[in-house]
């Protein structure tokens, strides 16, 4: 099992999700995040005041799939999440040594 | 409290399938007693029979372990109580039993430590959860603070076995005793731990998924008015007695409630087999469908919700009112603000300990001075007094037929609006089916359930909340929320905002996919219905119809995106409806339920507020109207003036674009009148009140200093400015604007001054009169200096125009502060070719796109203007930016 979290642009979750789902992935953890990568950030005006944003909003996704589907969930999230431009987010992967299901005690991937 | 033992009869085979002796043979005389109840309940569908039919059975069951264990000690000084739930015979299906042993002292106490433990362990064996207490008579005089909940049980303890003349001791003398002594504690107790529970259901029986047990209006909440009428009783040496203190009508609905409530949750607990209290979305399903406590049969999930909202209603006003009744107990300091509310009776209504009642009874029958009573609501947030209600209610069909609908109920809708506690207002108003008389729009979300995982409330609480929630950000303590405060005081009308508030959800009552276009059809109506101005009607139709898209930009786009800004902004057209627009979206979202704002979400909108009120300012010179090219805004004013569309796409060519979404249509069309009269008088004035300000507009043909001569005019009249747009068309002719307050009141007390303030204007900007004289005399009366709190800066853009410059300036609003600005930038050579003037509180804000020449600034014209103003402004030096 592995768990990947993907750090992506608030505006592509929606289209993430869909195209997780679409290729059984239905469980998923979301977190709304703040920070940034190489995108930086940029100088705002506000009535005359000048203000820096330098985290900007993103989404967090964690989700803990069988190794089988993890090539087709990084292809999913990066065909969904990608604009070509600085600040797409990133895929972060690691590995899962057990999953629980706290109802019935499942183990493994029939846990998930 | 219950007295009287059961009769201590065992199980015989007569009343059981197996024979209960022995623990294995009690467990399985329980399952088949536990069952075949549940059967009756299925049968019956009446919980209370289902209740009392599980309490005899316990009873029996307990005296029999009792027998067993207790039969070799004899009972002198110890008595087996049912407590709580099961001494008030309330046993549910899965509910816990509580027991009291009691003892009449520490040795006797002790002395049956065995015998406890043997009947709890054989309960637990049999499968009955119990929660057990031993207690000593001496024990139970005593009030702990920290267990209040041992007291209140108490109250519903009954008697089962062993001593009764340590009972009666308990029930005659002890409790009366400790209830007498300790009345005021316990309610207060009992109040603070109601509230905190309230609290936790976010005060509001409207949950899409309520919780029976503990939710405000609730079955505890029906143990609550129970509890105080014996506590009330007992604390006056009566003989505690529920109906005595409700009039029979009201114990009737309470009792109806209650058999509702208990039917449910018998339900819930049979079929989930647990202690489950929650009615979630699919048991609403199963309850309709098998018209679970209906008394008619099935009906829709809808309507099943609606029966129990109606019954919860029933049980919070009473335990509220019960609870109210008795706050003469309560607190010093809760009691001097109550004395301080009683303060606020007037001629038509006086406040008692926190409930307004009517001066004049027969008040209670005419519905302008019901409206009067719910505005008065709105202004202090006292609650209706029992009387008040009855009343109102007993003449709700003379109110619902003489209820108005037109602008006599907007004039007072308005108001209530606009008050501290409107929510609470509209929510009285609601509860006594008035609201949905005056705006029959309403009724479409009246208590209406809509099932997603993300709302909590119904979609009436949902608009009440969303109100609440605007009136709430003054005292809000967090920080992400602070710009958004700031905010509402910028509002000019925020009247109209809340009244798009109320209507935002309207449509999700009716048929089909777009709530958002069926709300905005009942919008159309409802506003036409109050006779709102043509303007306020846009306004709020704007808003119903557009109240998703900042939350659907914030979801689907990147908010920094320069494109997704300038889409928005399109669709939003003016900063005022930005600005109302943001803050429903902000109260939307929060009233979704308490956890859907978060504090990324919050900064998230007002980056996008930001953004897209900058980009208006930055682009007010970049889009300007073109003759050739059409567009919606040009044809619908073109329709106002047949025949002469051409003559109108001439005067529109090269005004901005936001000219167009500033004004309406009859405005433009007025404007163009005026620019067409241009050739016979040169000066064209217009002047009218506006929404407590007036407004003034001035076309001409563009000149040297014009826009500062016409502030130096206001401001010689005494007039403060508020608001100011300065635009020109391709032709070099002007269209200024300016919204003023009429500090002195000039032109209201003395109608004649009207003509000479506009021939006072005409007569300076035509060159036959001078402006010096009316400054002059102006600034002698207005010598005191200015006390500055708001720091001054002044920020350059030579990016954002081809053509011009941008020089924005913040700084604290003073009287002729626009004149100062206005005349220090002629002075210095500037022509001003399109001006944005606001006024929020003690800060203004104004933004000239400037050219000298008719180039852009150069580097060293911009530091000298800078220094210019800063002398003026009353800075020392230049702020640097």
């Amino acid at each position: 099992m592995m768990k990947l979290e993907a750090v992506i642009q608030p505006a592509k979750f929606e289209a993430v999700k869909d195209a997780l789902i679409e290729i059984g992935v239905e469980g998923m953890t979301v977190t709304e995040v703040r920070g940034h990568g190489r995108q930086k950030g940029h100088t705002e005006f506000y009535r005359g005041r000048e203000y820096t944003v330098d985290v900007l909003p993103k989404v967090k996704i964690e989700v803990v799939i069988p190794d089988i589907v993890v090539d087709k969930a990084i292809q999913a999230i990066t065909n969904a999440a990608r604009t070509g431009k600085i600040g797409d987010g990133k895929i972060f992967l690691s590995r899962i040594d057990e999953a629980i299901r706290i109802r019935n005690d499942e183990r493994g991937e029939t846990a998930l | 409290m219950t007295t009287g033992p059961q009769p201590a009869t065992p199980p015989s085979p007569r009343d059981s399938a197996a024979d209960p002796t022995g623990d294995f043979a009690l467990r399985g005389f329980y399952r088949h007693e536990f069952d075949r109840i549940g059967r009756d309940f299925e049968a019956t569908g009446s919980g209370l029979a289902s209740l009392s039919d599980r309490t005899r059975l316990v009873d029996r069951l307990v005296l029999t372990l009792w027998d067993q264990y207790f039969s070799s000690r004899g009972a002198s000084g110890c008595a087996m109580i049912a407590v709580g739930g099961f001494g008030r015979s309330e046993l549910f299906p899965h509910s816990d039993i509580d027991l009291l042993f009691l003892a009449t002292d520490e040795a006797g106490r002790d002395g049956i430590k065995d015998e406890v433990r043997g009947v709890c362990q054989a309960m637990w064996d049999i499968g009955l959860r119990v929660s057990p207490a031993t207690r000593t008579l001496a024990d139970c005089t005593r009030f702990d603070q920290n267990n209040v909940e041992f007291t209140l049980s108490l109250l519903d303890s009954r008697f089962l076995a062993g001593d009764g003349g340590l009972f009666e001791r308990l029930h005659a003398q002890v409790l009366p005793q400790l209830i007498a002594r300790e009345s005021d504690a316990l309610l207060q107790s009992l109040s603070e731990m109601t509230q905190a529970r309230h609290q936790r259901f976010g005060n509001t029986i409207f949950h899409l998924e309520p919780n029976l047990k503990d939710g405000p209006g609730g079955l505890r909440d029906c143990h609550v008015a129970q509890w105080v009428g014996m506590i009330v009783a007992l604390g006056a040496g009566r003989r505690p007695d529920l109906i005595s203190t409700r009039k029979n009508s009201e114990y009737a609905e309470m009792m109806d409630a209650m058999e509702f409530l208990c039917s449910s949750r018998c339900y819930l607990h049979y079929h989930h087999n647990r202690d489950d209290n929650i009615i979630t979305w699919a048991t609403q399903e199963e309850l309709a469908e098998r018209g679970v406590a209906t008394k008619s049969g099935p009906v829709t999930p809808a309507e099943w919700m609606r029966l129990y909202f109606r019954h919860a209603k029933t049980v919070a006003r009473s335990s509220s009112q019960l609870l109210g009744q008795v706050s003469r107990n309560r607190s010093s300091l809760l009691r001097s603000f109550q004395h301080w509310r009683s303060r606020v009776s007037n001629e038509e209504f006086s406040v008692v300990d926190g409930r307004v009642y009517f001066q004049q009874a027969s008040d209670a029958r005419e519905a302008v001075a019901v409206l009067r009573l719910f505005t008065f609501i709105a202004r202090h947030g006292v609650a209706l007094s029992p009387e008040t209600e009855r009343r109102l209610n007993d003449a709700h069909r003379r109110l619902a037929e003489t209820m108005p609908q037109d602008q006599y109920l907007w004039q007072h809708l308005r108001e209530i609006l606009g008050l501290p506690h409107a929510a609470e207002a509209l929510r009285t108003m609601h509860s006594l089916n008035l609201l949905t008389r005056a705006i029959p729009e309403f009724e479409t979300i009246d208590l209406l359930v809509l099932r997603d995982l993300y709302h909590r409330y119904t979609v009436d609480e949902h608009t009440f909340m969303a109100i609440d929630v605007l009136h709430q950000l003054k005292n809000n303590a967090v920080v992400c929320l602070q710009p958004f405060a700031d905010l509402m005081l910028e509002l000019e009308r925020p009247e109209l905002l809340f009244l798009a508030l109320l209507l935002h959800d309207t449509g999700k009552g009716l048929e089909g996919a777009d709530h958002v276009q069926s709300s905005r059809q009942l919008a159309v109506a409802t506003v036409k219905r109050l006779q709102l101005t043509e303007e306020d009607a846009q306004a709020v139709c704007f808003l119903v119809a557009a109240h998703l898209e900042i939350s659907s930009t914030m979801r689907r786009r990147d908010i920094y995106d320069p494109a997704a800004i300038h889409e928005l902004a399109g669709k939003i057209g003016t900063t005022e409806r930005l600005k109302m627009l943001t803050l429903l979206t902000l109260a939307d979202i929060k009233a979704v339920n308490p956890e859907a704002l978060t504090a990324w979400k919050a900064e998230n909108l007002w980056r996008l507020y930001a953004g897209t009120a900058t980009y208006f300012v930055r682009s007010a010179d970049t889009e300007r109207l073109h003759a050739e090219i059409s567009n919606e805004p040009a044809e619908k004013i073109a329709a106002l003036l047949p025949g002469r569309r051409e003559e109108l796409l001439e005067f529109l060519d090269g005004l901005p674009q936001r000219y167009l979404l500033s004004h309406s249509p009859e405005q433009v069309a007025q404007h163009f009148t005026m620019a067409s009269h241009l050739d016979a008088e040169p000066v064209q004035i217009g002047l009218r009140d506006c929404s407590g300000q007036q407004e003034l507009t001035v076309v001409t043909p563009d000149r040297p200093g014009l826009f500062g001569t016409v502030t130096g005019i206001l401001y010689g009249w005494g007039m403060d400015i508020t608001k100011a747009a300065a635009f020109s068309n391709r032709n070099g002719v002007v269209v200024d604007s300016f919204y003023f307050k009429d500090r002195f009141r000039t032109l209201e007390l003395n109608p004649p001054e009207r003509e000479r303030f506009k021939r006072s204007l005409r007569d300076i900007l035509m060159g036959e009169a001078w402006l010096e004289p009316l400054l002059e005399s102006r600034l002698k009366a207005d010598r005191r200096p200015v006390k500055l709190t708001v720091e001054t800066r002044m920020r350059y853009d030579d990016e954002c125009s081809a053509r011009s410059t941008l020089l924005e300036i913040v700084t604290q609003d003073r009287p002729g502060l626009l004149h100062t600005i206005s005349s220090t930038l002629t002075s210095e050579e500037c022509s001003i070719e399109i001006a944005l003037i606001d006024t929020e509180g003690p800060l203004a804000h104004d933004v000239f796109y400037i050219t000298c020449d008719g180039k852009k600034l150069t580097a060293e014209r911009m530091r000298s203007i800078e220094w210019a103003l800063s002398a003026e402004l009353g800075d020392s030096l230049p702020n640097a930016w």
